[in-house]
């Protein structure tokens, strides 16, 4: 079969899910456009238009592919995830083309796609004055990318093997001997949704006592938990200037950078055990609770807050916030000393845990990847030994450590060759590399020209266009995009 | 712990002592032309060869057939001590010179790295210069022992894989037969082919003395020149265009040559897996920066954009490291690209630095082969270079190699960075030392020096260049309380 016909005949079989899902993501349009036309705000047509044609397109997808309808395989799995994450921020960017004029469709994609991979990265400015829904919008996108985060991390991702997530199987409730993928996804999705959808609530709740208004509560509590870091103003969140809505910010972030099957495991059976025993969580809380207080007393020495306290705040809301890969900012520290920023953008790389909303290489393949290092050193001297590897309780197969290992080349690979285009293009060292590194990891904002108080508007359509690429990469793990990409995977 | 060290005393004082004696080369053109630095190498010669002697005779005692862990700990301490007898007629003939600099100069002697702290090496005697390039050159003899013999044996980062090359039988475990066998037959050609550069050189205009010194610094791929413009000075098309040939012809692997010069046969180089890419990469790399060098007016004709382009593409990435203008001053993708080309083009018999080609390859294989899995989860599908099949040991051991490399890089830097260098410096000095090619950009970059660096900086990159140059486990596993105990 020629290439086409043979993409054409794997795109079939999936259609009829791709229709749902794009179906379902229209329905939720109806939330701003409810909010909007109950307060005028003047964005109620965008929503309108948006919601007919996305409600329409995956309608007309259901009923074509319902020919086709079978039972997915791996391979459809991987073409699934990697098409609703290209196609829903298309249909996300509808409502920002519609009202904002003048943006272009570039910037209107790069915006959703931040939005839906929980990303922050904004070309946007003026928030302040846009109306209360397209911001409601644009964080509701981040809270679906939650959402679709955890379906994709702890479902879909351990069944494709991919960079070792087969670790992270067992961890999960349900039973595991079903190789179909639709019964499982439902099963432990469910359970973590409803852990993801109390811990909001809770979230915005808190927001509220605290004297945020609704408005803000809702879009804040969306960024924080889905770790995404859109805002509703352009200062982010030093507009509130409040150091009881920081820490509430701040704690909750942490709660969303640990793996959502310890909530639902803590949840399930009312105790916090299941978080003492979590292999990622000690390294997690201190590796960043640590940085926070070497950094606040290095802004403190240098000069840079007059008073600990104030170097404290600012250095523990900023380093979580970034290492977390939430992306709010409380000031800009950009303009710290520059060791400051680089160790925030490198703790953003792998500090969240493995079934998180946050981005990067995650604690677990970070620990992973010191343990086989200190066994190579080890096999060094002993030629003949055999060391297993443990993490928490299991034993980890050879398998997924030399998975791990390739993750981490790929990792590191796309890093310098985006990075390489972008500085091609012309930007300096700092912001292209900085931009890569934010966006793969999808923290938000970098250094230099992308720093915390500018936006990515000043980035041309082509380094725009990479940036999105490295988004898209950095959330569905690499080599789920990747594959995609090889000719082997279009073969029958 | 010092027990650990008794077996090894009798070779380390044997390696001091022929390192001792080796002085006497500057110290005799030091005599001859009564360049002022004589007493210098007097007291050094004396000094190293006095040592040798002593902890020859002391391990005499203890004297027995080296095992793994004992050649392990012979490469660490040859390549911290020898840079410290090394750097005795620097600090004797410069006291200004700090001890730190001073260590740094001798260790990016020895590692072939090229990095130094000196300015005015136009106005320097003649036979400290001598002195500089004979330690790449003794470095690189060094090197070719280390990577061909003793890394294979010990299994570092995948370097079994490279067993198979050399032309002697396997069987022996033991470490010193093997090594003197392998090294020998490579010694006889990095001496012909330096003697060769150094003719070749000299045919071409240079005086004798300079193309001794640039001949050992070429074949080593070091990098120290005596002019403070480096090969700029010269300002000779042909003079750049031998040196980029030898310079292409040191970043082969040596065993390729040894093969080629027994056989006479040109195919073992076609049939180097790494050579293609190897020369590919670099001349693609020098065509595509001398394009956009031009294009972007940097320079107004052609032909010139590609000399200066194609001469510091090939002296970077095959971490040489001279240079013949400041590319600092060329666009910023262009300095860095060179610093990328040089963190794995070269070969992995060769004098080079940097992960080598061999892994380079072995890595775009591997991910490959990850992506098929994906597709094929049950597939068994083996990993080839040349004819052989790598086993997947290698290939784990080559992927674990990268990311210790990475993470040194990274840790590194933010030391650099920690202590008040812009990234930019930090970074690429970093890179530069760790892959032992040399100038780095910003601060460190050609037209300058690593004399602007703290003491406690340049000690940062002088452990760059030695865990580089070691193939980084080799340092880090002496580093680690396991290797110490029983």
């Amino acid at each position: 079969m020629p290439l086409r016909q043979r993409v054409f005949h794997n795109l079939l079989p999936m259609l009829h899910v791709l229709g749902m899902i794009i179906g379902v993501f229209g329905l939720s349009m109806l939330f701003p456009l409810l909010i909007s036309e109950l307060t005028g705000d003047g964005a109620s047509h965008a929503f309108e238009e948006a919601t007919l044609i996305t409600l329409g397109t995956g309608a007309l997808l259901w009923l074509i592919g319902h020919h086709w309808k079978r039972e997915l395989k791996v391979r459809d799995g991987i073409l699934l995830v990697v098409l609703t994450w290209l196609l829903t921020p298309l249909f996300a960017a509808l409502p920002l083309l519609d009202y904002l004029q003048g943006m272009s469709f570039t910037d209107a994609y790069f915006e959703s796609m931040s939005g839906l991979t929980t990303t922050g990265a904004t070309v946007l400015s003026g928030l302040d004055n846009l109306p209360p829904t397209i911001n409601l919008w644009r964080t509701q996108l981040h809270w679906l990318g939650g959402m679709g985060v955890i379906v994709l991390v702890v479902a879909v991702l351990p069944l494709l093997g991919i960079g070792g997530r087969q670790m992270f199987k067992s961890e999960t409730p349900g039973p595991m001997k079903d190789d179909k993928l639709t019964p499982r996804m439902a099963e432990t999705a469910k359970g973590l949704w409803v852990v993801y959808l109390l811990l909001t609530l809770a979230l915005i709740a808190i927001y509220a006592f605290l004297g945020m208004s609704l408005m803000d509560a809702l879009i804040h509590s969306f960024s924080v938990m889905g770790l995404g870091g859109f805002s509703s103003y352009d200062a982010s969140f030093g507009h509130f200037d409040s150091v009881p809505l920081e820490i509430a910010t701040v704690v909750f972030a942490m709660l969303a950078g640990i793996n959502f099957a310890m909530h639902f495991l803590a949840w399930r059976g009312r105790s916090l055990k299941p978080y003492l025993l979590d292999p990622e969580l000690r390294w997690f809380f201190g590796i960043v609770l640590a940085s926070c207080l070497v950094l606040a007393l290095m802004l403190w020495q240098s000069n840079f807050y007059l008073d600990f306290p104030t170097a404290l705040r600012y250095a523990t809301f900023n380093v979580i916030s970034i290492a977390t890969t939430l992306g709010l900012a409380n000031t800009d520290f950009g303009q710290w000393p520059l060791f400051t920023g680089l160790w925030m953008l490198f703790l953003c790389s792998f500090t969240t845990s493995a079934g998180s909303t946050g981005g990067g290489i995650k604690m677990m393949r970070a620990v992973l990847l010191y343990k086989q290092i200190h066994r190579e050193l080890n096999l060094l001297i002993h030629p003949r030994a055999r060391i297993p590897i443990r993490l928490g309780t299991q034993w980890v197969p050879d398998k997924i450590l030399y998975a791990v290992l390739a993750y981490f080349f790929m990792y590191v690979s796309s890093i310098v060759l985006l990075s390489f285009i972008l500085s091609f293009s012309g930007l300096d060292v700092l912001t292209a590399f900085s931009a890569i590194v934010a966006c793969i990891n999808n923290t938000g904002p970098g250094l230099g020209q992308v720093g915390p108080s500018t936006t990515y508007a000043v980035l041309t359509d082509l380094q725009t266009w990479i940036c999105t690429f490295a988004m898209l990469l950095g959330r569905l793990e690499l080599f789920t995009l990747l594959v995609v990409l090889t000719p082997a995977f279009w073969r029958k | 712990m010092l027990r650990r060290f008794f077996p090894i005393l009798h070779v380390q004082g044997m390696i001091i002592l022929v390192f001792g004696l080796s002085m006497c080369v500057p110290l005799l053109l030091a005599e001859l032309t009564r360049d002022g630095a004589q007493h210098a190498y007097d007291v050094a010669a004396m000094i190293t060869v006095g040592s040798g002697m002593l902890l020859w005779l002391v391990g005499r005692h203890w004297r027995r057939e080296l095992k793994t862990r004992d050649g392990i700990l012979l490469v660490v301490s040859t390549w911290t001590l020898l840079p410290g007898f090394a750097a005795l007629p620097l600090i004797i003939y410069m006291p200004e010179l700090s001890l730190a600099d001073a260590y740094f100069e001798a260790m990016s002697g020895l590692t072939a790295t090229g990095a130094t702290v000196l300015s005015g090496l136009d106005d320097l005697p003649n036979s400290i210069n001598l002195w500089r390039a004979q330690l790449h050159w003794l470095g690189g003899l060094g090197v070719i022992v280390l990577v061909t013999a003793v890394l294979p044996l010990l299994g570092v980062g995948g370097r079994q894989m490279y067993k198979a090359e050399i032309p002697t039988p396997m069987k022996d475990q033991k470490l010193t037969p093997r090594m003197a066998e392998t090294a020998k037959g490579l010694w006889v050609v990095y001496i012909i082919l330096t003697t060769l550069c150094i003719g070749v050189l000299w045919a071409l205009g240079m005086s004798f003395f300079d193309a001794v010194v640039h001949g050992f610094s070429v074949m080593s791929l070091g990098g120290f020149s005596s002019h403070d413009a480096s090969l700029g000075y010269f300002n000779s098309l042909q003079l750049e265009i031998a040196v980029a040939v030898f310079a292409l012809i040191a970043g082969v692997n040596f065993a390729t040559h040894f093969a080629f010069l027994r056989g006479r046969r040109l195919s073992y180089y076609f049939k180097d897996p790494e050579l293609r890419w190897f020369l590919g990469l670099v001349l693609t790399s020098g065509v595509v920066l001398a394009l956009l060098l031009w294009q972007r007016d940097v320079f107004l004709d052609f032909p010139s954009a590609l000399r200066y382009a194609m001469f510091n593409t090939i002296s970077i990435a095959t971490t040489l490291g001279f240079a013949t203008t400041d590319y600092g001053h060329w666009p910023f993708f262009a300095g860095l690209w060179l610093l990328f080309l040089c963190s794995f083009s070269t070969g992995a018999g060769s004098t080079g630095g940097g992960i080598k080609m061999m892994r380079a390859i072995l890595l775009y294989k591997q991910v490959y082969r990850e992506l098929k899995k994906l597709i094929h989860p049950n597939a068994q599908i083996p990993l080839r270079l040349g004819n052989d099949i790598v086993p997947n040991k290698v290939v784990y051991a080559v992927l674990a190699f990268l990311f210790i490399y990475v993470a040194s890089i990274v840790s590194l830097s933010f030391v650099l960075s920690f202590t008040g260098l812009d990234v930019l410096t930090s970074f690429s000095a970093i890179v530069a030392c760790i892959n032992n090619t040399g100038p780095g950009l910003g601060q460190v970059g050609p037209a300058t020096t690593y004399a602007v660096l703290s003491d406690f900086q340049v000690s940062v990159c002088t452990f760059a260049m030695l865990l580089g140059r070691l193939e980084l486990f080799t340092l880090l596993v002496v580093l680690t309380p396991a290797f110490w105990r029983r």
